[in-house]
């Protein structure tokens, strides 16, 4: 492998382990909280998209109950997808307060969270396709302003090239880590979180409303997945109710690798996934979703924590 | 009754078919093991039945058993099962909660690729065509409806053996079974393959009886809606997985009149199950019962 | 709401099939395809095509003066799901005939069902090898791509003589582009080219960056793409970010206007193996009158799919016709059972003018087309929508 090679690897790597990761990154939040898997976050995700495009966009298609409905509302798309963010975050609210809330005060099996999430991805992802239908929606290309489409350069005379799309997700990928660090490691509501995280009866011993600790986390998860539905929506195009669903296996193994309820794991972990695939030599591309996850497995044998967890022993 | 089960046939039998399913990851849940393996033993199963069934290798054999092969296709998948449940499930059952749980999808995830990928399993088409053992769906009763007996019967029998016994303390607590003389390892693994070989013989059994086996029966969405099945059923009776099964599999067919919301109502009711029914269903059954026989005095005190 | 599915669940519970029983009126055809899950994309330009054929034939006659009704169970994405709607079009709606399912691994599942049942089936879309071969009740109106593959690498080379080094690119999980890229392949090879790198992925990727710069590394003239509209279409347009400036070609699964949001100015220039070309054979008038109501409605041109399932229930209707002429009796005073039997004999003889061009069921049920066109997409410079040129 020349020099040009691996970098062109590892830029491939980091393209699309960015969006790995910042589906993963409201997923994490959860689980930090309440460890439990949110399974409807990778339709918050879609939601979160559709959301955005209704406002800058509003042009539907030709399925579903608002067929041929042409908003035209024009709202300019960083508004748009700030606004798309905080409905979804809304969702993210509405999520935990039907699906997640009920279950815990009726002190049910943590598993059932998982049944009754799935329930609402379900509602929320046929909502979507009878409502607008399953056709692919797409933001205009200019969303971003005039900017080329791919970043060039050479390395020893071989061209080495990334999509200007991806490194915006990767800067804003970084954007949110840091600020979610900063979120957690100096304010308020970060002590509050970590303390929740750490023991929710001594937390609200503490004076700590538990309770508004977990909505709050639920509306980060939530604006952080409509965020992340929205910047991969302009990558790759909004491809039917389904798109951000399909993240949702790849998302599970990303928090596990990084570590469950790690946030700068969660970051790591879709980068080492990115990485993995990407160094999958060409002749054997068809194994490739497999190589992810053998890597995987063995991760999880050798560390059973993760890559940046800590060790607890957790029961079914 | 024939125009009912000539219209139903198919669903009836698919609703038994999903309830082994649910039950082959209800065994490693006894145990407390979050095991997501089945759907993985299911498609490998099946690939077992169709490819004895179709390739040219094997015909020979068919030509001369005659019907004696669907047996020996389900005896196979089993072992074959029980075999590679083995190799994954030693390393894999040290891992606790959602990481054997994320490592199982990852088995199952990596099977599903290399199905994809090789000759004998037909690649993305998969293996077509498959041997009938019976002409109407609804005889398919005849594999699957013993085998739910056998299992029912099996599980009766686990739940007062010892080793249900040992299964039951692991879960509660596993360091205090290991301290009461419980190899926890060997009867994790021991649940883990009993699933496996259910699941991989359900899908010796499948492939006739949907006439086609490919890499799409075997996916991370076949583990989640299993697990439902469980949950809602209810995870702590050896009913709950057939009640689950049959109720979640048979939702989207009875609400086939609905159209185009028929989903949306299907998504509301795991919601408001999971809510209502936190032991599930075989749980919510159990209140009602305890309550009738403590209150009003019915079932003469067993309890 | 809740009363009604009861009602109307005691009712399908109670209701059996009478051994005889006379064909209902309107005529029931069925139409299973899915219109739920990740292939309801697939399944919605079906049941659009259906639903302009209704209209369409009801407004011309219906079957010799009967109205004909189209009845819709979804399949969903999986083999029960088909099954389950097959067997509800069969046993409840008693349906003449079925189109459908939407993907070949389901026709696999579900078409030997209804040739038990001795229902006739056409797929609209299913292309696998083997698919008509299920049975004598079974046959298609989506030609597979053996034909048409070959023309648009013909076509590539005509237009850049030069080419030598080629790169074949195909979604390995869908039955469908797995078998086109091999016939791609094949003719590759057969013309002398070198296939540089073979690539894989799958229908439900969206970053194709490690196929691209495997592509842009081995410097390849010709890059073929068998692929759905999102996957096919990000990795267009991946190619073309990137930087890849050589002429593509694309399989029958871009041949749809899905394709053009997804690579916008970049579909620009795409070569199209097409089944089905809306505007190729403008004295084709049936095609004319689909693609107008198609246009009138929905701003945008008619997808291949659309015109199959169309074509579908175009050859259902007209061996309806046959029916009665040979039978010499209105099909809703024959017994269904009857009409079955006799519609799919018929289905088999004699051929049709349809959307596709002229088109005839062998005895096998495989269609036998005589127009495949080859298309240059040509992007407005909106660069949102745009058209197929035909070339060849």
């Amino acid at each position: 492998m020349t020099l040009a090679q691996f970098l062109q690897n590892l830029l491939n790597g980091i393209s699309i382990g960015s969006v790995y990761a910042i589906f993963a990154l409201g997923y994490t939040l959860v689980f930090s909280i309440l460890g439990i898997i949110n399974f409807a976050h990778g339709a918050v995700f879609t939601l979160g998209a559709y959301f955005t495009y209704t406002l800058a966009v509003g042009q539907f298609g030709i399925n579903g109950l608002l067929s041929g409905l042409n908003l035209d509302l024009k709202v300019p798309f960083a508004l748009s997808l700030l606004i798309g963010a905080i409905l979804a975050g809304l969702v993210g609210v509405l999520l935990e307060r039907l699906a997640f809330k009920p279950l815990r005060t009726r002190g049910a099996d943590s598993l059932l969270a998982l049944v009754s999430s799935l329930g609402v991805a379900l509602v929320i992802v046929n909502a979507i396709q009878y409502l607008v239908g399953a056709e692919i929606y797409t933001f205009p290309s200019q969303v971003y302003g005039d900017i080329k489409p791919a970043m060039m350069f050479e390395v020893s005379g071989q061209p080495v090239v990334i999509r200007t799309v991806q490194v915006i997700i990767f800067a804003v990928c970084m954007v949110i880590l840091s600020i979610l660090g900063y979120l957690i490691s100096f304010t308020r509501l970060g002590k509050a979180l970590q303390a929740v995280a750490e023991n929710p009866t001594t937390a609200s011993l503490l004076g700590i409303s538990v309770d508004k600790i977990i909505l709050a986390t639920f509306f980060m998860s939530g604006f952080l997945g409509g965020l992340a539905g929205t910047l991969v929506g302009t990558s790759f195009g909004i491809a039917g109710p389904y798109f951000g669903v399909t993240y949702g296996l790849k998302g599970l193994a990303v928090i596990v690798l990084g570590g469950l309820g790690s946030i700068p794991g969660a970051v790591m972990g879709g980068i080492v996934i990115g990485l993995a695939e990407a160094f999958v030599p060409p002749d054997y591309s068809a194994y490739k979703e497999a190589v992810a996850f053998a890597f995987l497995f063995i991760v999880l044998l050798v560390r059973p924590q993760g890559l940046l967890g800590r060790t607890h022993i957790q029961k079914v | 009754m024939d125009d009912f089960l000539q219209n139903n046939g198919f669903l009836i039998v698919t609703l038994v078919q999903q309830s082994l399913l649910a039950m082959s990851l209800y065994y490693p849940l006894m145990a407390g093991q979050l095991s997501l393996a089945s759907p993985g033993f299911y498609a490998l199963g099946g690939y077992v039945a169709a490819i004895i069934g179709t390739a040219e290798y094997f015909a020979p054999w068919r030509d001369s058993l005659g019907w004696v092969v669907f047996p020996l296709e389900w005896l196979a998948a089993g072992i074959i099962s029980a075999v590679l449940a083995l190799l994954v499930g030693i390393p894999a059952l040290r891992l606790r909660g959602i990481y054997l749980a994320l490592a199982t999808i990852a088995f199952v995830e990596i099977l599903r690729v290399i199905c994809l990928n090789l000759e004998i399993t037909g690649g993305a088409i998969g293996i077509f065509g498959v041997p009938q053992l019976f002409d109407s769906r609804w005889n398919y009763i005849w594999t699957f409806g013993p085998l739910l007996i056998l299992m029912l019967f099996f599980s009766y029998r686990l739940d007062r053996s010892r080793v249900g016994r040992a299964f039951k303390a692991i879960r509660e607590d596993e360091l205090a079974a290991d301290a009461m003389g419980i190899n926890p390892t060997r009867y994790k693994v021991l649940a883990f393959v009993i699933g496996a070989v259910l699941a991989g013989v359900v899908g010796a059994m499948s492939a006739p009886f949907l006439n086609t086996w490919n890499a799409r029966q075997g996916t991370f969405d076949a583990s989640i809606a299993y697990l439902a099945y469980v949950l809602i059923g209810g995870s702590r009776s050896m009913w709950g997985p057939l009640l689950g099964g049959t109720l979640l599999a048979a939702l989207p067919e009875i609400l086939r009149p609905l159209k185009d919301s028929r989903l949306i109502i299907n998504g509301l009711v795991l919601v408001f199950a999971s809510i209502y029914m936190p032991q599930g269903i075989a749980g919510a059954l159990g209140n009602i019962r305890s309550f009738t026989v403590r209150k009003l005095g019915f079932g003469g005190g067993e309890k | 709401m809740r009363r009604s599915v009861l009602v109307t669940l005691l009712l399908t519970l109670c209701a059996g099939t009478a051994s005889a029983e006379n064909v209902a009126t309107p005529i029931p055809i069925g139409i299973g395809v899915a219109q739920t899950s990740n292939v309801a994309l697939l399944g919605e330009e079906e049941v659009v095509g259906a639903k302009i054929a209704e209209k369409y034939f009801n407004a011309h006659g219906g079957i010799n003066g009967t109205p004909f009704k189209l009845v819709f169970q979804d399949t969903g994405g999986d083999e029960a799901g088909a099954i389950n709607s097959f067997q509800n079009l069969i046993n409840r709606d008693k349906v003449v005939g079925i189109v459908g399912p939407t993907l070949s691994q389901q026709a696999f599942s579900a078409d030997p069902i209804a040739n038990r049942a001795k229902v006739p089936v056409i797929g609209p879309s299913n292309t696998a090898k083997g698919v008509p071969q299920i049975g004598e009740y079974v046959g298609r109106v989506s030609a597979p791509v053996a034909i048409v593959a070959p023309n648009a690498v013909k076509q590539a080379l005509k237009e850049h003589p030069g080419i030598k080094k080629v790169a074949v690119l195909y979604a390995q999980n869908d039955a469908f582009n797995t078998s086109e890229s091999g016939t791609f392949q094949e003719t590759v090879k057969k013309m002398g080219l070198q296939i540089a790198t073979l690539q894989k992925f799958q229908t439900t990727d969206t970053d194709f960056t490690s196929q691209v710069t495997a592509v842009l590394g081995a410097h390849v003239d010709l890059a073929i793409v068998s692929g759905l509209s999102a996957d096919g279409g990000n990795l267009v347009k991946q190619l073309r970010q990137l930087g890849y400036k050589g002429p593509i070609i694309g399989g029958n699964g871009l041949n749809t206007v899905n394709i053009f949001p997804v690579c916008g100015q970049y579909c620009d220039g795409i070569l199209i193996a097409q089944a089905y070309s809306p505007s190729a054979d403008p004295k084709n008038a049936i095609n004319a009158a689909m693609a107008d109501d198609y246009r009138a409605k929905y701003k945008k041109e008619p997808p291949q799919f659309t015109a199959q399932t169309f074509t579908a229930v175009q050859v259902f209707v007209e061996a309806l016709k046959k029916v009665e002429a040979v039978t010499k009796k209105k099909i809703t005073q024959q017994d269904l059972g009857k009409v079955r039997e006799e519609l799919n004999k018929q289905i088999r003889t004699g051929s049709y003018m349809t959307p596709l061009g002229k088109i005839s069921l062998d005895q096998e049920g495989e269609i036998h087309q005589e127009n495949f066109y080859v298309a240059k997409i040509k992007m407005d410079p909106n660069g949102k929508t745009g058209k197929y040129v035909y070339v060849k």
